[in-house]
């Protein structure tokens, strides 16, 4: 048993030609924050897909809490304590702020459809705890204010706070963050690496993907590098940023890019 | 959804009577409904020159279409407009209920009141066996299963023996006497009132689920699917669930709707009453109660109500489909949700 909350070994993900993910090996414990850069097609989000299991992995393997998930459906893999956030915001537009949040909240409850229907015991315990749930996270992000609102009227930074709250909400182990901090202004992702440091203490293992290189090095405890679904590099982040390699990926990039 | 080029002054039915019945107190509220329901059991006896159809009686306007759109709507919404499953073939539920009490009635001598029961239980059970496979699928593939399932029933129905073929079945039992109400062939109060009574069950169970943990899993599954199973909801089940429960609905009105009329052909059970049924759910409001009943009301009555212009009236009920797509795309009574206030640290919710 290591204390590796989420380990990917040897992950390739193949779609049709596209070799999106090769031989990548990861690995993120409680209390850690390890980052997941690269540039723009490098493969990063694949691994949040792979390893939340909406993509079967071509072949590799993906622990949680030192069980296999391969297979498994991604509702069974949310509720063994995996919660993710998305690069271009998700939420459930039509509902509310609160009732967003909620839905992680539910899928701790016991209470099925017949008991809500009647209005069991049960039912009404899980609805209160719910509720409960929503209301104390969306005041731990900071965005009480909007919990009546419906999700899609919400400003572009608290859908991004509410997203993390409804992945909150899930209460899990393993929390992937996937670009939170893209959109924001540089007091608001500030705020953001306060705020993921503090998961991390709270005892969260986070991985986190960021183009913001400032945050990243502050933030995270571990760096690794993704370039064409390759690791190429590992380490701090004075590590990585000194890597020959990773700077080579990173210019050859902004070649492309010119 | 299309932008709408006629402009009219935005008339929000939904959010005059929303605002208004957040002001109302505890009382107010059940003196409302009461009033509610004791005038839409008096219906019947209502039958005047301008409320009234006047070429059809009205009672069984009541029944069919009225009472049977609305109660079909009500059950194709949780699947449609409330989990965003597209249901092409809705009225194989329908048939199944229909055939459920024709069969068992006839040839069993089973009582109504069990095969109602049944008739749900039997749809119910073609939901599952239909839903498993199909509601893998998503969008247009679900579309035509769906649509496939409707035709397939229907042709089973003509092709065996059991369910009197393409000649279909007559003398169906009526339902014995209940509470000294006696359904006569000659009354359709009665079973409109049966209808109504269904309705309101139905509605009673559909507003403890919505608005409790079902509910938001269906919205959630609406709203996003993928997300939906990444938080957690086991989407299958739910839209498993809010496709057998549609068809129970589904099931229950077919084996009323056998009651009253007696006798049952296969080509009652064609493609036009699921679109029909589906206009309804859009017409009124996808995903919104209140709007798929009162437009299922509406479609149902305006046909019969200009039943006078006799052939034309469905070009105008084709006019006034296509207006009312244009002034209201989302439906007379949108679903567009209200805010809410909710308690800051319990997360319940207020009223403002
Ligand atoms: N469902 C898919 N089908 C085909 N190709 C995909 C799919 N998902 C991702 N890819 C490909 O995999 C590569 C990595 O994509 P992605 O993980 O989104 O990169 P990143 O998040 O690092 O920008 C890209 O070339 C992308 O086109
Ligand atoms: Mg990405």
């Amino acid at each position: 048993m290591s204390d590796r909350l989420l380990e990917v070994r040897n992950l390739t993900m193949q779609f049709g030609g596209v070799t999106a993910l090769s031989e990548v090996n990861l690995h993120v414990s409680k209390g850690e924050i390890a980052a997941l850069i690269g540039p723009n097609g490098a493969g990063k989000t694949t691994v949040f897909n792979v390893t939340t299991g909406y993509y079967t992995p071509s072949s590799g393997e993906v622990l949680l809490n030192n069980e296999s998930i391969i297979g498994l459906k991604p509702h069974k893999i949310a509720r063994k304590g995996l919660a993710r956030t998305f690069q271009n915001v998700r939420l459930f537009g039509d509902m509310t702020t609160l009732e967003n949040v909620m839905t992680g909240a539910d899928s701790r409850n016991k209470v099925g459809l017949i008991g809500s229907m009647f209005g069991t015991a049960q039912s009404r315990r899980d609805e209160e705890s719910s509720h409960l749930k929503a209301a104390e996270l969306l005041n731990f992000m900071g965005i009480s204010h909007r919990g009546g609102q419906l999700a899609r009227n919400l400003p572009y930074g608290d859908q991004r706070r509410l997203e993390i709250a409804r992945a909150l909400a899930l209460e899990p182990k393993v929390l992937l963050l996937d670009e939170p901090a893209a959109g924001f202004n540089p007091q608001e992702k500030v705020e953001l690496g306060e705020l993921i440091k503090k998961l991390r203490d709270a005892g969260f293992a986070v991985l986190l993907i960021e183009h913001d290189m400032s945050l990243v090095m502050k933030i995270s405890d571990r760096v690794s590098v993704l370039d064409f679904g390759q690791k190429i590099a590992e380490g701090t982040p004075s590590e990585v940023q000194n890597n020959q390699r990773v700077i080579d990926a990173y210019l050859g990039v902004a070649d492309h890019a010119s | 959804m299309s932008t709408s080029k006629i402009s009219i002054p935005k008339f929000n039915l939904r959010d005059k009577f929303g605002d208004w019945w957040e002001g109302t107190t505890r009382n107010q509220r059940i003196i409302f409904r009461v009033l509610l329901i004791a005038f839409f059991y008096i219906l019947p006896f209502l039958d005047n020159p301008v409320f009234g159809t006047t070429e059809s009686d009205f009672s069984s306007v009541l029944f069919y279409p009225m009472g049977m759109y609305v109660l079909m709507a009500i059950g194709l919404n949780i699947v449609v407009g409330k989990s965003g499953i597209l249901d092409l073939g809705y009225v194989a539920f329908f048939a199944i209920g229909a055939y459920t009490h024709a069969i068992l009635g006839l040839s069993f001598g089973f009582n109504f009141w069990i095969n109602v029961v049944l008739g749900m239980a039997f749809a119910m059970f073609a939901g599952v066996l239909l839903g498993l496979p199909a509601l893998r699928l998503r969008g247009d593939y679900l579309a035509i299963i769906t649509l496939g399932f409707g035709e397939i029933v229907r042709i089973v129905a003509i092709n065996v023996n059991f369910t009197g073929g393409a000649a279909g079945l007559a003398g169906i039992p009526a339902p014995p006497s209940i509470f000294g109400v006696e359904f006569l062939v000659d009354d359709p109060r009665p079973y409109y009132w049966l209808v109504l009574t269904l309705t309101l069950l139905v509605i009673w169970a559909y507003m403890r689920l919505i608005k409790r943990r079902p509910g938001r899993a269906w919205e959630a599954i609406r709203e996003d699917e993928d997300v939906a199973e990444f938080m957690g909801i086991a989407t299958t089940k739910y839209k498993l669930w809010a496709f057998v429960l549609g068809g129970a609905i589904g099931g229950g009105a077919g084996a009323v709707y056998a009651s009253q009329v007696t006798s049952i052909v296969p080509e009652l059970f064609d493609l036009n009453v699921s679109i029909m049924i589906l206009a309804c759910v859009v017409f009124g409001g996808m995903g919104n109660l209140w709007g798929v009943a009162f437009g299922a009301a509406l479609l149902g009555y305006f046909p019969e109500k200009l039943r006078f212009l006799s052939d034309t009236r469905i070009l105008f009920f084709g006019l006034l489909m296509v207006v009312m797509m244009n002034i209201r795309p989302d439906g007379i009574i949108p679903r567009k949700k209200r805010e809410k206030v909710y308690d800051k640290n319990t997360g319940k919710e207020v009223s403002r």
